[in-house]
């Protein structure tokens, strides 16, 4: 099961959303990628997964919640340099630091259901994106922690991603001013979007391949009897 | 060693900035005003909405919300009032809801969506996805940052 | 409608600001980072590097030109502020350090209309009001410091040299007396108070939306004085005691405005176009965008798939890279370009995504006042 999980999530950093970091490369204003692949061209709605009664009111929600989300953070994607007011000489995302209350603003949540939410937080110089990812099952709430783990052990090839999530919520990203200066900023939402989009597909998949790998594994398994 | 967490700057600094609307300091006598008045409009737009008439219950919903540092089970209320009239409209209705409605008047009802998002448990998260996407269409990314910036939350 | 003259001074990275010399044929920027370049002219009509004064330690945050002493100012996050006097007999720029006296950032810098002062915004919760000492041969400067809660993000003069504006973070925008004995001559302003020692307030406006202020203008006159505020407004006061009057828009805060004659505004900010507001009759009516920006082909690309996009990801333009407006990215900073302060013809701006853009205002303008 662990192995389906990885080669699946490996699938997906392999077409890394945005250009992985070298410090030879300068990446400035670069063009985040390539945003359709192979993966994107089926049909959209592929939401439903299995037999669920609130399924098909869910996937009637999908297309406002992503433009909420689209259009609450760019407007809160509006960041400039902002040297800290609280200790000398520092420069830092002041959504973490916290320390200064006036340049922090309201946090706000858009949800399309009890269980898929987005938290996010602005500040003067940076913003926090904090997503709670659908988990219907068992399997997909540890598939889902598996998945959002790998991504944010390796979260320097993501630049936005958080080491950790906020409380509350899967996965975490930290937009700061450096990231807007160097990268589109339409294309840093559109990545988050992606991300969300993929996230879901990704785990409903993973949870096919494990469901019929189980199946299969069941069935050779009686066949000795 | 609780004394090494406290912050010092706290007590030495007299200039810092103080958020008007996040210190208790709301009388009661405002508030027991305001609890009136929210529970007038709660009736008021029920009316409304038993006559059929979602605009002036949106309307009305929308006058004067309780905000900043006003008693949480106030807002909680008027939160309340203002879902119903939000939850009533159909869903053709809602952009020329919208449209209707003055400029500060959206700017309200959007930090209301806002509100109700916040709990999904309470208020269907839909309806307002729906009422969100009309109100960007109206208003605009302006709205949206005019409730980013509001301390006076609702 | 003559198009926008573009011209890409750095490329991928941002120009945190950027300043003119008096005759259009130097202009000072800095490429966010600890250096201010100076460029010239071409007769190609490009722009060549000439200097670069490397002199702050920490990202440059403002620069300004004095027009007539052909003087530079510059201001950095690493707490100092350099005056820059050209040396012709060897061709270079000699810096001058000013004694600021502050222990945070500084954000802002402006030349007086007369410059013989310029004003220091800062993090420290001050504005350091500097003027020449002869007798010491030094930049000296004093505080502003009361009712400032927060970092101060610009300061603006009033045209007569003595009363300065400033916008903060504590969503507030302040109008200071920074008169100087010695320096400044006394005047009588009634629309902004009695006495004018240093230091007094005389004029004190916040927003009930709240927002922090990012930058303060006066017009011409100096009876008006112009604020934008992160939340998607501008404000417009007359005199202290005049209720100031708030004109919110649809899109992304404004962060740089000016004045573009006493009766109209150009502000610049996170929408990647310039916004006009103009004042007709008692009103003040947002105009519009100045750049209306050119409809891209329609990529040949089957429209099945764009709708899906829409619809799959609330995706709302084509998946392209670019924006159709002349910048794009945020523009950090506008200034005058050509005409007099009370009739702006063109004007200059510069954003993240390294480029001055010089827009012909009444060209674009006009465009606007049609739709």
């Amino acid at each position: 099961m662990k192995r389906t999980a990885c080669c699946d999530v490996l699938q997906l950093q392999a077409q890394p959303a945005i250009p992985p970091f070298s410090s030879s490369t300068i990446i400035r204003q670069a063009p985040t990628p390539p945003p359709t692949t192979e993966k994107n061209d089926p049909p959209a709605p592929t939401r439903s997964h299995g037999p669920r009664t609130r399924t098909h009111i869910m996937s009637n929600t999908l297309r406002p919640y992503l433009s909420a989300v689209r259009s609450t953070v760019t407007a809160a994607l509006c960041l400039e340099n902002f040297s800290s007011q609280v200790v000398e000489r520092h420069n830092k995302p002041e959504i973490e630091a916290r320390a200064t209350p006036e340049v922090l603003l309201t946090p706000v949540t858009i949800s399309r259901n009890e269980n898929e939410r987005v938290l996010i937080e602005a500040s003067v110089n940076s913003i926090r994106v904090s997503i709670s990812i659908k988990q219907a099952d068992e399997i997909e709430r540890i598939l889902c922690h598996k998945f959002t783990r790998f991504l944010m052990m390796r979260a320097e090839n993501f630049f936005i991603l958080r080491r950790k999530p906020v409380p509350g919520y899967d996965i975490s990203f930290l937009i700061t001013n450096t990231h807007t200066e160097t990268m589109y900023k339409h294309k840093l939402v559109d990545f988050v979007i992606q991300f969300m989009e993929e996230v879901d597909k990704e785990i409903s998949e993973m949870k096919l391949c494990l469901n019929a790998r189980a199946r299969i594994v069941a069935e050779s398994f009686l066949q000795q009897f | 060693m609780s004394h090494r967490k406290i912050d010092v700057d706290k007590f030495d600094d007299e200039d810092a900035f103080v958020d008007e609307n996040a210190t208790a300091q709301g009388s009661t006598a405002v508030s027991a005003q305001t609890e009136a008045d929210v529970d007038a409009r709660a009736t008021e737009v029920r009316n409304y909405l038993s006559r059929g008439d979602t605009g002036a219950a949106v309307v009305k919903a929308l006058e004067n919300p309780p905000a900043g540092r006003e008693v949480t089970t106030v807002k909680d209320k008027n939160t309340a009032t203002v879902m119903a009239a939000l939850a009533a409209a159909k869903s053709g209705d809602i952009l020329n809801i919208v449209k209707s409605l003055d400029s500060k008047q959206v700017d309200i009802l959007m930090k209301y969506i806002y509100r109700g998002m916040a709990s999904p448990e309470l208020y269907n998260s839909a309806v307002l996805l729906a009422w969100h996407e009309k109100a960007t269409e109206v208003a605009g990314l302006g709205s949206i940052v005019r409730v980013l910036t509001d301390r006076r939350t609702v | 409608m003559s198009s926008p003259e573009v011209f890409q001074l750095a490329i991928g990275t941002p120009i945190t600001c950027h300043a003119f010399n008096k005759d259009r044929t130097q202009v000072a920027v800095s490429p966010n980072n600890n250096d201010v370049e100076i460029y010239q002219k071409g007769k190609t009509g490009g722009w060549e590097l000439l200097h670069t004064l490397a002199k702050h330690d920490k990202l440059v945050t403002s620069i300004d030109w004095a027009p007539n002493t052909n003087r530079l100012v510059t201001c950095s996050q690493d707490r100092n502020a350099y005056v820059w006097d050209w040396d012709a007999s060897q061709s270079k720029w000699e810096p001058n350090l000013c004694l600021l006296r502050i222990n945070r950032a500084a954000t802002f810098v402006q030349w007086s209309p007369k410059e013989n002062k310029f004003a220091v915004a800062s993090g420290a919760r001050l504005i350091s009001v500097c003027y020449f000492e002869e007798e010491n041969n030094w930049w000296v400067s004093k505080h502003i410091k009361k009712p400032i809660r927060s970092t101060i993000t610009s300061v603006a003069w009033h045209p007569d040299n003595i009363l300065l504006a400033a916008g903060s973070t504590d969503m507030k925008a302040r109008v200071f007396s920074a008169y100087i004995k010695g320096v400044d001559s006394p005047k009588a302003y009634p629309l902004w108070g009695e006495k004018f020692p240093f230091n007094t307030l005389c004029g004190e406006f916040g927003s009930e939306g709240g927002g922090w202020v990012h930058s303060v203008a006066f017009s011409p006159s100096g009876d008006y004085v112009a604020w934008a505020s992160h939340d998607s407004t501008i404000m417009i006061a007359h005199g202290r005691d005049n209720p100031a009057i708030q004109i919110p828009f649809g899109g992304l805060p404004l962060v740089s405005l000016i004045f573009a004659s006493e009766t109209s505004i150009v502000g610049v900010g996170h929408d990647c176009t310039p916004f006009l507001f103009v004042l007709r009759g008692q009103q003040w009516e947002v105009i519009g965008k100045l750049d209306q920006g050119t409809k891209k082909a329609a990529s040949s690309s089957s429209a099945f798939k764009m709708f899906q996009q829409m619809d799959s990801r609330a995706q709302q333009q084509n998946p392209e890279v670019e924006l159709n407006t002349t910048h794009q990215n945020t523009i950090t900073c506008v200034r005058p370009y050509a005409g007099t302060p009370e009739n702006v013809t063109k004007f200059s701006t510069s954003g993240v995504d390294g480029k001055l853009v010089i827009w012909d205002l009444l060209a674009s303008g006009m465009a606007g006042l049609k739709i």
